[in-house]
């Protein structure tokens, strides 16, 4: 059942590193407008999948669908041209860059970057810079970081670093972002920032969210749907409060992976 | 006095033309991080090509030979071999960059300049092989005729001219969304890739461009000697441009400035005057070579971000919009 109002559709994909089978026939669709969740077991495969889809590895069978374009095969900054943005586990920040650098970075389609107006009409970038400047003043302060904006990035703390990233995404004005464990290694209160932070950009921008997630608690308050993968396939879709209740998605986290293997 | 002043004169030439190579160095390394151990390659292009554009024909009869030998008038030849440096930078960055990133990339640059080193010394056709180019009249000496002091002096001043336009050149890339582009490229190059940003493409630029700096450079330095050969670029010259801008610091320009004058001028080309010692003529060249290593190490070890660190920029004081109470920054929690 195709559903005609998904943004990305991921159909059969599979991919091996050498022998091993990472991701084995994995399908699901994302919604427009949806905050959703990519879940499963150490090992289940998700990070293989944010790879594929970012197109930091080109999937080997299978084809992958963004908001009708193919991007199966595609380069990372081809995707990420369509309005599809990743981020990483550990923050990658541009570390000698200043917050605010960081923030003028990712502007699609900037004259500025054009060598021909780089060297013989500077005027051209420096006039583009000072709207994006004012953009990302806002931005900046919605999230907290004005404060910081001439300071490194490299020396933020990690929290801010998390904050950072999501600043920096939103300049790219996406419809669509994977965050690879955006809540990893950040304290409780800053978690609860966060995740008001997705809810408003969905609400305020449309940006269509898939968070790879451990903190299965986050992904109950903020998702509408969650996707839940274990040897590199689907296991189950919905609500996160109805997978609870679901014996596989219990076995795939609580060890099913060796109860199999006793068994087998 | 008589000597004093010619003598400062050919230091300046060299310290300007020490300058743009440091300038070229740093956009590929310094903005974008492209690791070229290659440099001294682009700087030769630029210096053959601006040779075979200015010198005449040769030919095989006389024992100088050379492609094209145009006679077309210095200026010209400049640019031509500025533009050859930044296709072969181009080239060799196609086959580098592309598909490689830092330590393989800069063995891919190592190699292709080896490469080419061979080809230019053995192949005789091309640039006079390992004897290399010689005899080039002194630049603009149709409109002025002028003894050799006054010739250097001339130079000082076509040298700093052509540096200027240079000095704006990075300047303008440096300051410019391009270069903040390549200096994002060059802190995570994955992560500007998921910005939508041609990474590939940005480190082109930077590799292309630095090459042209450096063929601008290599074009003066023919001009100023009249010869070039191969024995004036091993590989080992790329180090000495690395270690001025190292020193000097990269990400800046100005760092580039201090780090020519201390390492180009100060160590490299001033030991060149003191007399050569009877009994052992390969000490001073020797000594040079240590100074310079031991420079680079102290600066490493002491100030690793090089005399003149990287500018933080402040391009974007508040308050930007009118009308908006400060109070909003302190906000941040």
């Amino acid at each position: 059942m195709p559903d005609t109002d998904a943004l990305l559709q991921v159909e059969h994909l599979s991919h091996s590193f050498g022998g091993f089978k990472a991701v084995d026939d994995c399908s699901f669709d994302i919604a427009r407008g949806s905050i959703s969740a990519l879940i499963g077991p150490n090992g289940a495969g998700k990070s293989t999948v944010v790879g594929l889809i970012g197109g930091a590895l080109r999937n080997q069978s299978g084809s992958i669908h963004f908001d009708g374009h193919d991007i199966s095969r595609m380069a990372a900054f081809k995707v990420a041209r369509l309005g599809l943005l990743r981020t990483y586990q550990v923050s990658r920040e541009f570390g000698r860059l200043t917050v605010m650098e960081n923030l003028l970075v990712p502007p699609p389609n900037q004259k500025g970057e054009n060598l021909l107006n780089v060297l013989f009409r500077p005027s051209v970038g420096r006039g583009e810079d000072r709207m994006l400047v004012d953009r990302a003043v806002e931005v900046l302060e919605t999230f907290g970081l004005l404060s910081l904006r001439d300071e490194y990035a490299a020396n933020l703390s990690g929290g801010e670093k998390r904050l950072l990233e999501l600043a920096r995404a939103v300049m790219a004005q996406p419809k669509f972002m994977l965050l690879d464990e955006p809540m990893a290694g950040i304290n409780p209160a800053l978690i609860a920032r966060l995740d008001s932070h997705i809810r408003r950009l969905r609400d305020e921008l449309g940006i269509t969210f898939l968070l790879v997630e451990h903190n299965l608690d986050v992904v109950e308050r903020i998702c509408d749907r969650v996707v839940v993968m274990a040897f590199g396939r689907t296991l189950a879709e919905g609500r996160m409060s109805e997978l609870r209740q679901n014996p596989e998605v219990v076995r795939a986290y609580l060890g099913g992976g060796l109860d199999e293997r006793a068994a087998g | 006095m008589g000597l004093i002043l010619p003598y400062l004169a050919t230091l300046m030439v060299f310290f300007f033309i020490y300058n743009i190579f440091t300038w070229g160095l740093n956009i590929q390394f310094g903005y974008a991080g492209v690791l070229d151990f290659t440099f001294i390659t682009f700087v030769a292009c630029g210096a053959y090509f601006a040779g075979v554009f200015a010198l005449g024909p040769g030919s095989k009869q006389t024992g100088f030979e050379w492609i094209l030998g145009l006679n077309w008038p210095f200026p010209i030849a400049l640019l031509a071999g500025a533009a050859a440096a930044g296709i072969l930078g181009l080239i060799i960055g196609l086959i580098a960059i592309n598909r490689l990133r830092s330590d393989y990339m800069a063995i891919v640059t190592l190699a292709a300049g080896t490469v080419i080193y061979g080809l230019v010394s053995n192949f005789t056709p091309l640039f006079d092989g390992f004897d290399g180019l010689a005899g080039l009249t002194q630049p603009f000496s149709q409109i002025l005729p002028l003894n050799s002091n006054q010739f250097t002096y001339l130079w000082v001043l076509v040298s700093g001219v052509v540096m200027v336009v240079c000095w704006f050149i990075a300047q303008r890339i440096l300051n410019s969304p391009l270069g903040r582009t390549m200096r994002a490229t060059r802190d995570d190059q994955d992560a500007a890739d998921t910005f939508g940003k041609d990474t590939v493409r940005v480190r082109l630029i930077a590799m292309s461009m630095g090459a042209v700096l450096a063929g601008v450079g290599g074009a003066l330095l023919m001009g100023f000697i009249g010869a070039f050969s191969p024995a004036g670029w091993t590989s080992g010259e790329t180090f000495v441009v690395f270690a001025a801008m190292i020193v000097g610091g990269t990400g800046n320009n100005w760092g580039g400035v201090v780090g020519s004058f201390v390492v180009a001028v100060l160590i490299n080309e001033a030991t060149r005057y003191i007399p050569p010692i009877q009994a052992d003529p390969t000490l001073i060249p020797t000594v040079r070579n240590m100074l310079i290593g031991a420079s680079l190490i102290v600066v490493l070890w002491v100030r690793p971000q090089g005399i003149i660190p990287e500018a933080r920029r402040r391009l974007y004081q508040l308050p930007l919009r009118p009308g908006k109470p400060p109070a909003a920054e302190v906000e941040s929690a």
